[in-house]
C-alpha cells in the first residue's frame, strides 16, 4: 500500500520544487549545479526517484531534455544556476522553442534583495529568454512557486508545445512555505483548446474530392498529436500524396506507394515535381517555412487551394495565405475529416502515374565510383542493420540532410534533429537524452566532426551515465554543408571552412573512455558496424568520408523548387 | 506622426492583458521581432489584476492580421480586438507649455476654450495647457497653440473602445 500524502506541507521552496517535479512525474533531470541553484541541489539526495544526469556544459543539458523529450514526448527537465549557467541554455531553449519540443528549465536566481543590482553571476535571465521560450516566469515569493512550476508544465506540454523558464532566486528556494500543488491552472489568457475551430473540416473534403492534383504535406505536429495513423487512412482512402517537411519525417512510411519522401529545398526531386505541379496543397502540422517554400514567389505555382490545418492560429497566413483554414491539433482535425472524405476518383490515377514517372526520372542517386568512401554507403548499411528500429540523432548540415533521406524512417520520435534552429551541436547530447528516455532502443548519433567538437565534452555523461550510445561521424574534414553552398551559390570562394586540423577522435574517444575504430574505405563499413553493435558502451565510428561528397537535390539559394539540381556526377 | 503611414498598414488593438510585471515587455517584444512598428501605445489597470493596452502599430510589409495573432499567442494576454475598422471612439490627453505673457493671457484663455483646451497651471510668461479629445482635435489644437511658441509637449497616445460591445 502506498501511504497517501497529505496534499499541503511546510517545507523549503527547494523541496517544493523537487515535490513539483515528483508530482509531475518526472523521473529525470538534466542539469548543473552552481552558486544559487545550491539549495536545490542540497535537497535532491533526499529525493531519490529522480534521476540527475550532470552534464559538462548546460548547453548539453538543454539538448539532452530535448532530445529526451522527443524520444518520449514526456517533457524534458533542466536545472541551471543563475548568470552563465543560464544563459548556456539559451541556445538549447531556442532550438526546442523552434520545434515545438516541451521542456521545463529551473533556474537559480540570485537573491531578491540583489536582483537588478549586478550581483555576482546576475543576468536578466527572463529578458534573455523572453523570445526563445514559449513562457517564463521569475518567482520573487514563496506563496507563488508551486503554481508557478505546475503553470510551467501545463504551458510546456498542452496547445503547441514548447519551453518554458522558471527562474527562482536563492532566498526563495531557502524560505519556508506551505506546498500546496494545484491541481487546475488559471490562465485566462491561455485556453488552447477552446481556440480549436473545426468548421471548415467540410468543405476540406469537398476541395479534396474535386482535386485533380493533390498534395498533402505535413510536418512535425502530426507526430506530436500522434496522428500518424489517420494520416495513413485519410492517404489511403483519398488516394492522395504525402510528402513531409525535415521534422515531418516518420509521420508517413517512406516505402508506401504514395509517399513524396522530403519536400523542401533538399528534398525529392519527385515530391517538387509534385508540389510545383499540384493544383491543391493541403499542409498538415506545418510552419510552411522558407526552407519547404524556396522562394516563396515561386512555389507551388499551378496551386489555386491551399488548406492549412496547424494548431497554431498565427502559423494561418504567416507565410503562406491559406483558401481553407483548420485550427486545430493535427489529430483531431484529420479524425473529424476522415468520415467526410470520398475515396479516390479514377481520375486521379493519372496524377498518381504521373508522379510514378517523376520518382523514376528523378530517383535519390549519389556518386559511387570514385574510390572514396561515400556518406550513403555508410547509412544504408546502418539501415541495413536497423531496420528503422532505433532512433537516430543528426546533427546539422549534409550529415543531418544525407540521414534524412537516405534512411526509411517509419514512426515518431525515431529521426530527431535540429530542424528549425539548425543548431550544430545538438546530436551528441541529444541522442544522449534520447538513450537516457528510451534505453530499450538502440540510439545512434550521425554528425559531422565541425558539430561533434561543438559539444564533444558530453562524452563524459556517456560513460557515466552508462549510456549505450554510438556515434557515426561522417567526417570529411570540413564545414560541408557551408564548404558545398561555397562552391556552388558563392562562385567557389572556399572560405574558412577547412578542418583538417581536428583531434585524432580514437585517442579522443579513448581519453574520454569510449571505444571506437576508423572507417577509410568502402569494404571495412561492416567490420566497424559490427565492432560498434558488439561492443557495450559508447562507441564511435570516425568515417573518413568523400571530402567532395555533396547534398543532392538542392535547390539554388534564392531559386524556387523547380530549379533543384542533381548529383551531377555519373553514378 | 498620425498618418505618414499608408492607412492600411496601421492596426489599432485593443487589448486586456493580465496585470503583472513584463506583460508590456513581452507585448513590445513580440511586436518589435516581427518587424512592427509601434506608433503609440497606453495602458492603464482596468480591474483588479487586469489592464488594457491601446496599442497603434504599423504592421509594415507583413501582413496585418499577423500582429493581433501573434499578440493573442501571449500567455498573459487575455483578448485582443483588432479595432482598426470597427466605428470607434478614441482620445487622446495633450498638455503643452505655451509662451503666453500675463497681458496677453485672457484672449488666450478665451481662444483656446472655444477647443475645449484649458489652463492648469500659470506661472510666469509661460501656461500649461490641457485638452482630451480625439487625436485629429488633439493636432489641431496644437497648430493653434505652435504660433504663441510651444516650449514644452507631452501626449498620451490614443486610447480607444469601440462604440459598441456586440461584433
Amino acid at each position: 500500500m502506498i501511504e497517501a500524502r497529505p496534499l499541503t506541507r511546510v517545507m523549503t521552496g527547494a523541496d517544493m520544487i523537487l515535490a513539483a517535479l515528483e508530482r509531475e512525474g518526472v523521473d529525470v533531470v538534466f542539469g548543473y549545479p552552481g552558486g544559487a541553484n545550491l539549495p536545490i541541489y542540497q535537497r535532491l539526495p533526499e529525493h531519490p526517484a529522480i534521476r540527475h544526469v550532470l552534464v559538462r556544459h548546460e548547453q548539453g543539458a538543454a539538448h539532452m531534455a530535448d532530445g529526451y523529450a522527443r524520444a518520449t514526448g514526456k517533457p524534458g527537465v533542466v536545472f541551471a544556476t543563475s548568470g552563465p549557467g543560464a544563459l548556456n541554455l539559451v541556445t538549447g531553449l531556442a532550438t526546442a522553442f523552434m520545434d515545438s519540443v516541451p521542456m521545463v528549465a529551473i533556474t537559480g536566481q540570485v537573491n531578491t534583495s540583489v536582483v537588478g543590482r549586478d550581483a555576482f553571476q546576475e543576468s536578466d535571465v527572463i529578458g534573455c529568454t523572453l523570445p526563445v521560450t514559449k513562457h517564463n516566469y521569475l518567482v520573487t515569493r514563496i506563496e507563488d512557486l508551486p503554481g508557478a512550476i505546475r503553470k510551467a508544465f501545463h504551458i510546456a506540454t498542452t496547445g503547441r508545445p514548447g519551453p518554458v523558464l522558471v527562474d527562482v532566486c536563492k532566498d526563495i528556494q531557502q524560505a519556508s512555505g506551505v506546498f500546496e500543488y494545484p491541481e487546475a491552472v488559471d490562465l485566462p489568457g491561455y485556453r488552447p483548446a477552446l481556440e480549436a475551430d473545426l468548421s471548415a473540416v467540410g468543405l476540406v473534403a469537398k476541395k479534396l474530392a474535386a482535386a485533380e492534383r493533390p498534395v498533402i504535406l505535413v510536418g512535425h505536429g502530426v507526430l506530436l498529436s500522434g496522428a500518424e495513423a489517420e494520416l495513413l487512412e485519410l492517404a489511403e482512402r483519398t488516394g492522395i500524396p504525402v510528402g513531409t517537411t525535415l521534422l515531418g519525417i516518420g509521420a508517413f512510411p517512406t516505402v508506401h506507394p504514395l509517399s513524396l519522401h522530403m519536400t523542401g529545398f533538399m528534398g525529392t526531386g519527385w515530391c517538387l515535381r509534385a508540389v510545383q505541379n499540384a493544383d491543391l496543397l493541403m499542409m498538415v502540422g506545418m510552419r510552411v517555412d522558407d526552407r519547404v517554400t524556396a522562394k516563396l514567389d515561386e512555389w507551388a505555382p499551378r496551386a489555386t487551394t491551399f488548406i492549412h490545418v496547424d494548431i497554431d492560429q498565427s502559423e494561418m497566413g504567416k507565410n503562406v495565405r491559406p483558401h481553407i483554414e483548420v485550427v486545430a491539433d493535427a489529430r483531431r482535425a484529420l479524425q473529424a475529416l476522415l468520415p467526410l472524405v470520398e475515396p479516390a476518383p479514377e481520375s486521379r490515377r493519372a496524377w498518381l502515374t504521373q508522379i510514378e514517372a517523376w520518382r523514376e526520372e528523378h530517383p535519390l542517386r549519389y556518386r559511387k565510383s570514385n574510390g572514396h568512401l561515400q556518406p550513403q554507403d555508410v547509412l544504408l548499411e546502418m539501415y541495413r542493420r536497423c531496420r528503422s528500429e532505433a532512433i537516430v540523432v543528426a546533427d546539422v548540415g549534409q550529415n543531418q540532410i544525407w540521414a534524412a533521406l537516405w534512411w526509411q524512417f517509419r514512426g515518431p520520435g525515431l529521426f530527431i534533429n535540429s530542424g528549425g534552429a539548425g543548431t550544430m551541436g545538438f546530436a551528441l547530447p541529444a541522442a544522449l537524452g534520447a538513450k537516457v528516455g528510451r534505453p530499450d532502443k538502440a540510439v545512434w548519433c550521425v554528425a559531422g566532426e565541425g558539430g561533434f567538437v561543438m559539444t564533444a565534452q558530453e562524452m563524459s555523461v556517456a560513460v557515466e551515465q552508462n549510456l549505450d550510445v554510438k556515434v557515426v561521424l561522417l567526417n570529411n574534414f570540413s564545414l560541408g554543408m557551408v564548404r558545398q553552398f561555397q562552391d556552388d551559390f558563392y562562385g567557389g570562394v572556399r572560405s574558412q571552412v577547412d578542418l583538417t586540423v581536428m583531434p585524432d577522435f580514437l585517442k579522443l574517444a579513448d581519453a574520454y573512455g569510449w571505444k571506437g575504430t576508423r572507417v577509410e574505405r568502402p569494404e571495412e563499413i561492416a567490420a566497424a558496424f559490427d565492432a560498434a553493435e558488439q561492443t557495450p558502451g559508447p562507441f564511435l565510428i570516425d568515417f573518413r568520408i568523400d571530402p567532395e561528397a555533396n547534398v543532392y537535390p538542392i535547390v539554388p539559394l534564392g531559386k524556387g523548387l523547380d530549379h533543384f539540381q542533381e548529383e551531377p556526377y555519373d553514378i | 506622426m498620425t498618418s505618414e503611414v499608408p492607412n492600411g498598414r496601421v492596426r489599432v488593438l485593443s487589448l486586456v492583458v493580465e496585470d503583472h510585471p513584463g506583460v508590456l515587455e513581452r507585448v513590445a517584444s513580440q511586436v518589435r521581432r516581427r518587424g512592427f512598428n509601434i506608433q503609440s501605445l497606453t495602458v492603464g489597470p482596468v480591474a483588479a489584476g487586469r489592464s488594457r493596452m491601446t496599442v497603434t502599430v504599423d504592421a509594415g510589409h507583413a501582413e496585418v492580421d499577423q500582429v493581433a495573432k501573434q499578440v493573442d499567442k501571449l500567455v498573459e494576454v487575455i483578448e485582443v480586438q483588432d479595432i482598426t475598422d470597427d466605428p470607434i471612439v478614441s482620445r487622446e490627453l495633450m498638455m503643452a507649455r505655451v509662451d503666453v505673457p500675463a497681458h496677453a493671457r485672457e484672449g488666450f484663455v478665451a481662444r483656446i476654450s472655444k477647443y475645449g483646451g484649458q489652463v492648469i497651471d500659470a506661472t510666469g510668461d509661460s501656461v500649461v495647457v490641457e485638452l482630451s479629445a480625439a487625436p485629429d482635435r488633439v493636432e489641431g489644437f496644437l497648430a493653434l497653440l505652435r504660433p504663441y511658441g510651444v516650449s514644452e509637449l507631452a501626449r498620451s497616445g490614443p486610447v480607444a473602445m469601440r462604440r459598441s460591445s456586440s461584433r
